[in-house]
């Protein structure tokens, strides 16, 4: 069922996403959410979730910025333990997928 | 759905916890409806975006409950923990229960033995201070001695245990949270 494998895929690699787009720039919930939507196809709401876990992890913590219409937002930004955490992910999905590649490369 | 529809349903999917923090889930949401509508899109579109209210409360839900669990190692958290992971969905129940039900009732058989026998040490080192005869008061009091720091460690072996498996329930379940589960991605997956 490649549907399903396809999520599994996404919901793995959502984590390394949000701290990657974090590490250009800090950001607020609806602009995350909506920029890995229109990326990478993402259910919206999964995100919140997602930001909750890590801000309990330590990876990320938030501040509030006025916003130019309606109620302060709030922003994310990643924490050194973030950083840290996004340099080891980095690395394991960049030799993962290079292996991956590898294997598939041979079926030509 | 419209917004209103849609924070209901999230609502009473989150019923059950501290109403601060549900009031802080839902404004999460709230704010996101705001920043879609803002940005020009409908609230049926944002809500199609964010995908089932009920599954997205039980999520949080479960991640709340073993933040819980984390910070205070009590009997109350870690049934709270369990439940919470249970109604994911992710453990099946069916198989599980007839697994966990007997070591639960073990490990609460040892519980109560080991509160049982810490009571009748007592009653022994007091008995033996008081009504024994005299050289058998010594050894009487030693006997209840020995006797309530048996119980005292099998309550504590008990109690390991039982964090032990608590632990190994909520690792399972943020496995499957995180990895496994295509849970938050509404209709269109769950063909």
């Amino acid at each position: 069922m490649p549907e399903a494998v396809q999520v599994q895929l996404k919901r793995g690699v959502l984590e390394l996403c949000v701290l990657a787009l974090l590490s250009r720039a800090d950001a607020y919930a609806y602009d995350i959410a909506a920029r890995l939507a229109a990326a990478i196809d993402m259910g919206e709401g999964t995100i919140y979730p997602l930001m909750r876990r890590m801000q309990s992890d330590g990876l990320v913590d938030t501040y509030l910025v006025e916003s130019p219409a309606g109620p302060p937002r709030k922003y994310y930004r990643l924490t050194p333990a973030g950083r840290t955490s996004l340099a080891a992910q980095k690395a394991e999905w960049t030799s993962f997928s290079a292996a991956v590649g590898d294997i598939l490369g041979d079926e030509k | 759905m419209s917004r209103e529809l849609f924070l209901g349903r999230l609502r009473t999917g989150l019923a059950g916890l501290p109403p601060e923090t549900i009031e802080d889930f839902v404004a999460d949401y709230a704010a996101h409806f705001d920043e879609g509508v803002a940005a020009g899109r409908s609230e049926a579109d944002v809500a199609a975006g964010l995908g089932d209210p009920s599954r997205l409360a039980r999520e949080l839900k479960a991640e709340a409950g073993l933040k819980r669990w984390e910070a205070e190692r009590n009997p109350s958290a870690a049934a709270n923990a369990i439940f919470a992971v249970l109604g994911l969905g992710v453990l099946d129940v069916v198989i599980l229960l007839p697994i966990l039900l007997p070591i639960l009732g073990t490990l609460l058989g040892f519980g109560i033995t080991s509160a049982v026998g810490f009571g009748a040490g007592a009653f022994f080192f007091v008995i033996g201070a008081f009504a024994g005869a005299a050289r058998d008061v010594g050894a009487a009091m030693l006997a209840g001695l020995g006797v309530m720091a048996g119980s005292v460690s099998l309550g504590a072996l008990t109690a390991l245990v039982t964090i032990g498996l608590v632990n190994a329930l909520v690792w399972y379940g943020r496995l499957h949270l995180k990895l496994l589960k295509p849970a938050l991605e509404g209709g269109e997956v769950r063909k």
